[in-house]
């Protein structure tokens, strides 16, 4: 069995099995080829991510729309029954219940992507999922912004409910200690000193962008850094006022940001 | 005697110098010869149907590309090599053109270079990629889509059409850009919009600043958001907007005697966000950041 026949056909089985079993042959050649595996990892992880976003709560069908919709219009994907599949774009939706499942193509020799770029498509369009999901999702006991009370807010109450953290999503917010240090400035800046440990889709994106020349790679960590401390300083601030819409845009701002920071470089990648 | 000695060492002095600059020229000569060997130009041209939708993209790791109006049947696209370790791949399908640098074995970002001119239909739909740039676009009218990571973009005299930019921290400049829907993002680049308008006008940049200079037209919706950077606009007096600004943690200065609105969706913090009209309040101006400052100024 051949590499090319392995990525042809591996998103269908690991789709049909969710155990992520693969039949012996594949099995075999998987083992013996590093390509290969890293491919059948990063699927599987994908996967798997893709299930236990489901498991939390699912996007409003328009969102899967408008992700085929977009990466359709930026030629990434097409229809099956017009080109040659080589991977498949994870669905959070039960594969039995989607009749057309948009898949992946090369439009040319220059997006046949590298094993270690494949995931960074999907995970932006997730991440960007999981933002829009963060921030919609946040009670909002009022829209209209009322003025921050308090010093107390970050002083004397921990942060409550904290973000329902998706693997997706892989900043997570800030530890209530972490905030209570900062408690002289109530509805300030807050980035934790701590730098946290790096999310998977982020050791992958590091991963990914370590193949890179040294200069370009130390920029896009310090970018990665930037954005997920803008988004942890967001985040801790909508989580102290819920009901600041305008502060829950920049969050969903930060989002984008990040998954365009992961286009970006999956650009320079492929 | 002493003035005969000091003319023949005036006399030496001369021809040491002379000799020198001659060596000097010689080698700069031979440098420049073998980097313009090293160097090729080409230039492909592609025939288009007069008045067709025609669509061009250019995608390019390392380079330039400079993109101007030229035949509106015709597209020139004049490619300079910086080595033998690159090449140009085109295809023409129809009135959509393709223009890809091919990076070969240890190419690199200097090696790997092709910095590419353009001549196209005004009219044309544009797409520029280029991750160290720099992209710069004038004269058009079509629909125009540009991406470079630390490539500085430059577009001027456009009119009518789509501009989308995205950039990681090349920083953007928009002038004398009419009747265009404008919708800019960059993580960490400044984005500078002069005499820029249209019904939509969007920028969000993280880090980066955006300076707006111009008139807010009249009838658009434009909206600036920062994370991080600061936001300015210089405005004239007679200026017809509908303000809001807001920074949830920065600070707010306003030079506009603002009318007052009945009703905001925030409430009113001092220092840090105001709201209200000028003029007829034809457009919609709302400026958005989390800790930059954001200031209005009269020109």
């Amino acid at each position: 069995m051949t590499c090319s026949e392995v990525e042809r056909i591996l998103p269908e089985l690991l789709d049909g099995a969710p155990d992520g079993a693969l039949p012996g042959g594949l099995e075999a050649h998987v083992k013996s080829c590093p390509a290969c595996s890293d491919l059948v990892s990063d699927l599987k992880l994908i996967a798997s991510e893709a299930r236990q976003l489901a498991a939390t709560e699912e996007p409003a069908p328009r969102v899967w729309v408008r992700i085929a919709a977009q990466l359709r219009a930026e030629g990434l994907i097409s229809d099956p029954a017009i080109s040659v599949p080589t991977i498949s774009v994870p669905t959070i939706r039960d594969p039995e219940s989607a009749p057309a499942r948009p898949i992946l193509v090369p439009t040319s020799s220059r997006r046949r992507w590298t094993s270690t770029a494949r995931w960074l498509a999907p995970v932006a369009a997730a991440l960007l999922v999981a933002g829009s999901y963060v921030v919609s999702h946040k009670p909002a006991p009022e829209m209209a912004k009322q003025p921050a009370p308090a010093a107390a807010v970050t002083a004397q109450t921990p942060v409550t409910a904290p973000v329902p953290v998706t693997p997706a999503a892989p900043v997570s917010a800030p530890a209530p200690q972490q905030l209570a240090q900062k408690s002289d400035k109530p509805t300030g800046a807050i980035r934790p000193a701590v730098e946290p440990e790096p999310s998977t889709e982020d050791q992958q994106f590091l991963s990914a962008v370590s193949t890179l020349a040294p200069s370009t790679r130390a920029t896009y960590e310090n970018q990665l850094q930037a954005v997920n401390a803008d988004i942890r300083e967001t985040q801790a601030y909508v989580d102290r006022n819920p009901g600041d819409a305008d502060a829950r845009q920049h969050l969903m701002d930060a989002y984008q940001q990040k998954a365009l920071l992961y286009q970006i470089a999956l650009d320079r990648i492929q | 005697m002493a003035s005969l000695h000091y003319v023949n060492r005036q006399a030496n002095f001369r021809k040491k110098t002379l000799r020198k600059t001659t060596v000097v020229t010689l080698v700069l000569t031979a440098c420049l010869a073998s980097a313009a060997i090293a160097q090729t130009k080409q230039e492909y041209r592609f025939t288009v149907g007069a008045n067709a939708n025609v669509s061009i993209s250019v995608d390019t790791q390392y380079g330039a590309i400079s993109v101007r109006p030229g035949s509106a049947s015709q597209i020139v696209v004049t490619a300079t090599l910086k080595s033998d370790k690159v090449e140009v791949d085109r295809q023409q399908n129809g009135n959509r053109i393709e223009i890809a640098s091919h990076l070969l074995q240890g190419a690199d970002q200097q090696t790997g270079q092709i910095d590419y001119e353009l001549l196209i239909p005004p009219d044309a739909t544009l797409n520029l990629r280029s991750s160290t740039g720099p992209l710069s676009v004038e004269r058009l009218q079509g629909d125009l889509t540009l991406e470079g990571a630390d490539a500085v973009v430059d577009i001027r005299d456009v009119n009518n059409g789509h501009v989308h930019v995205q950039t990681m921290r090349g920083p953007i400049t928009l002038t004398n850009v009419r009747n265009g829907h404008v919708e800019i993002a960059s993580i960490s680049g400044d984005v500078h919009l002069k005499a820029v308008t249209g019904p939509v006008v969007r920028a969000n940049s993280g880090s980066g600043k955006i300076f707006y200079d111009g008139d807010f037209g009249s009838g658009g919706n434009y909206k600036f958001s920062t994370h991080t950077g600061d936001i300015e606009a210089l405005v004239p007096a007679d200026v017809s907007a509908d303000f809001s600004a807001h920074s949830v943690l920065g600070r707010v200065q306003n030079d506009f005697p603002l009318q007052p609105k009945q009703h905001s969706r925030f409430n009113f913090e001092a220092g840090r966000s105001f709201f209200g009209t000028v003029g007829k309040a034809a457009s919609e101006v709302v400026l958005r950041s989390f800790s930059g400052r954001i200031r209005l100024k009269q020109r």
